[in-house]
C-alpha cells in the first residue's frame, strides 16, 4: 500500500509561463504545480536534486509524499514528471492533492517473479510483458505498490491474464475484461529448432512409405535425412555469415 | 531494407532537422533502448545494418522493435551530369531523427547482452547515441 515517507521541500512561485519557468530552472530548481481536492492550483518550484532522488525510486508514482510549501505541509501524490528528451533532467512536475477519501486512477507497475520455475523460460522462451503497468481505480491512501506475476509453471505459448492476479480489496481495474498481462513466446531460435524436428519427423513419416518393401532401408532413411538436414544447417549459416 | 510501400509524391525537399524530439522519447515496448543524441538523417541501409548487428548479437533471442521508419526519399543526379535539367531520381530513403528519439528497443535479453548489442549497433549509425533502460 502507499507509503508516505518522502518529504519534498517546495517554494511557492508567483509567475507562470515559459520565461519564468526557464528562470527557475537556471537556479537549479524545477517548476511544479499542485492541484486537486477542489482547491485552486498552486505554482511551486522544487529543488532539482531532491526531485531526482525521490523520483528515482520505482514506487514514486504510487506512494504519497508530503510537500512542504513554505512551511505548510500538503499530502500529495506525484502524477507526472516531465523529462528533457536528451539529457533526462526533470523539467516539470505535477502533484495531486489528496485526502483519505480521494479515489484516483493510477498505473500500478507489474513485477514478474519466479523466472527459474517457468519451464518455458528454461527452454529459451521470451517473456513478453504486454502491460508494464495496469491502470486501476483505488483510494489514494491504499495504492498497491506493485502487482506481482508468478511465472511458476508457465510454458511457451501460454499467457497470464488479469484474472490470475490478486487485486487487493477496493482496487478496480480501469479496463474492463480479462486482458493479457504477460505472454511467453518462442524466440526465432526455438522456432527453427522446432521446424527442424518437424522436418525430421515428416521425413521419418515419408520414408517407410517409399521403402515399404525394404523396412531395413526405410528405417535407415530418416536417420540419413536428419543427418543431411543437420549437415546442411551449418553450411547455410556459414553462407549467411559470408554474405 | 525498410522502404515505403507507396508514396503520394515521389520527390521531397531536402529539409532541415530542427529542435528536439517530442514523440518517441521514452521506452514504450522493451526494457532497453537506444536513444539518438544528435539530429541526423538515418538511411534505410544504416537501420538495416544496425538491426543485423543487434539480431546477431542477441542470437535470435529476445525481441527487437525499430521505432524509426525511412519515409523520406532522397534524390540524386547521375554521375557526370551537368547541373540543371530538373531534380534527380530518388535513390534511397532516410528517416529524419531528432535528438531524444528512441530508435531501437529490446526486450527478453539480459542487460549486458542488450548493452553489447546496442554498442555494436551504434557503430553502424552516423550519430552519437545513448543506452537507456527502464530501471
Amino acid at each position: 500500500m502507499a507509503q508516505q515517507n518522502t518529504v519534498l521541500t517546495a517554494v511557492a512561485r508567483a509567475k507562470a509561463g515559459k520565461g519564468a519557468a526557464r528562470a527557475i530552472r537556471r537556479t537549479g530548481q524545477v517548476p511544479a504545480v499542485v492541484y486537486g481536492d477542489s482547491k485552486e492550483p498552486v505554482l511551486v518550484s522544487l529543488f532539482e536534486k531532491e526531485l531526482i532522488k525521490a523520483s528515482s525510486v520505482q514506487a514514486f508514482y504510487t506512494s504519497l509524499c508530503e510537500l512542504d510549501i513554505d512551511g505548510k505541509k500538503h499530502k500529495v501524490l506525484p502524477r507526472d514528471v516531465q523529462h528533457d528528451a536528451v539529457n533526462d533532467r526533470p523539467i516539470h512536475a505535477d502533484f495531486l492533492r489528496v485526502t483519505d477519501k480521494t479515489v484516483i486512477r493510477v498505473g500500478i507497475p507489474v513485477r514478474v517473479v519466479n523466472h527459474k520455475d517457468s519451464p518455458g523460460i528454461t527452454k529459451g522462451g521470451v517473456l513478453n510483458l504486454v502491460r508494464h503497468e495496469i491502470e486501476v481505480f483505488c483510494r489514494a491512501t491504499e495504492i498497491p505498490e506493485e502487482f506481482t506475476v508468478d511465472l511458476t509453471g508457465l510454458d511457451v505459448g501460454h499467457s497470464i491474464h488479469l484474472s490470475a492476479l490478486k487485486l487487493p480489496a477496493g482496487v478496480k481495474p480501469v479496463t474492463q475484461g480479462d486482458f493479457t498481462v504477460v505472454t511467453l513466446v518462442s524466440p526465432s531460435a526455438l522456432k527453427s529448432e522446432a521446424d527442424e524436428v518437424a522436418a525430421a519427423a515428416a521425413a521419418a513419416a515419408a520414408a517407410p512409405v517409399a521403402g515399404a518393401a525394404a523396412p531395413a532401408v526405410g528405417a535407415a532413411a530418416p536417420a540419413t535425412g536428419a543427418a543431411s538436414a543437420a549437415a546442411a544447417a551449418p553450411a547455410k549459416d556459414a553462407a549467411k555469415g559470408k554474405k | 531494407m525498410m522502404s515505403p510501400k507507396k508514396m503520394k509524391y515521389r520527390k521531397q525537399h531536402k529539409g532541415r532537422i530542427h529542435g528536439k524530439a517530442t514523440s518517441g522519447t521514452y521506452l514504450a515496448y522493451g526494457a532497453f533502448g537506444l536513444k539518438a543524441l544528435s539530429p541526423e538523417r538515418i538511411t534505410a541501409r544504416q537501420i538495416e545494418a544496425a538491426r543485423r548487428a543487434i539480431s546477431r548479437c542477441i542470437k535470435r533471442q529476445g525481441r527487437l522493435w525499430i521505432r524509426i521508419f525511412p519515409d523520406v526519399p532522397v534524390s540524386k543526379k547521375p554521375l557526370e551530369v551537368r547541373m540543371g535539367s530538373g531534380k534527380g531520381s530518388p535513390e534511397f530513403y532516410v528517416s529524419r531523427v531528432k535528438p531524444g528519439k528512441i530508435m531501437f528497443e529490446l526486450d527478453g535479453v539480459p542487460r549486458a547482452v542488450a548493452e553489447e548489442a546496442f554498442s555494436l549497433a551504434s557503430a553502424k549509425l552516423p550519430i552519437k547515441v545513448r543506452f537507456v533502460s527502464r530501471d
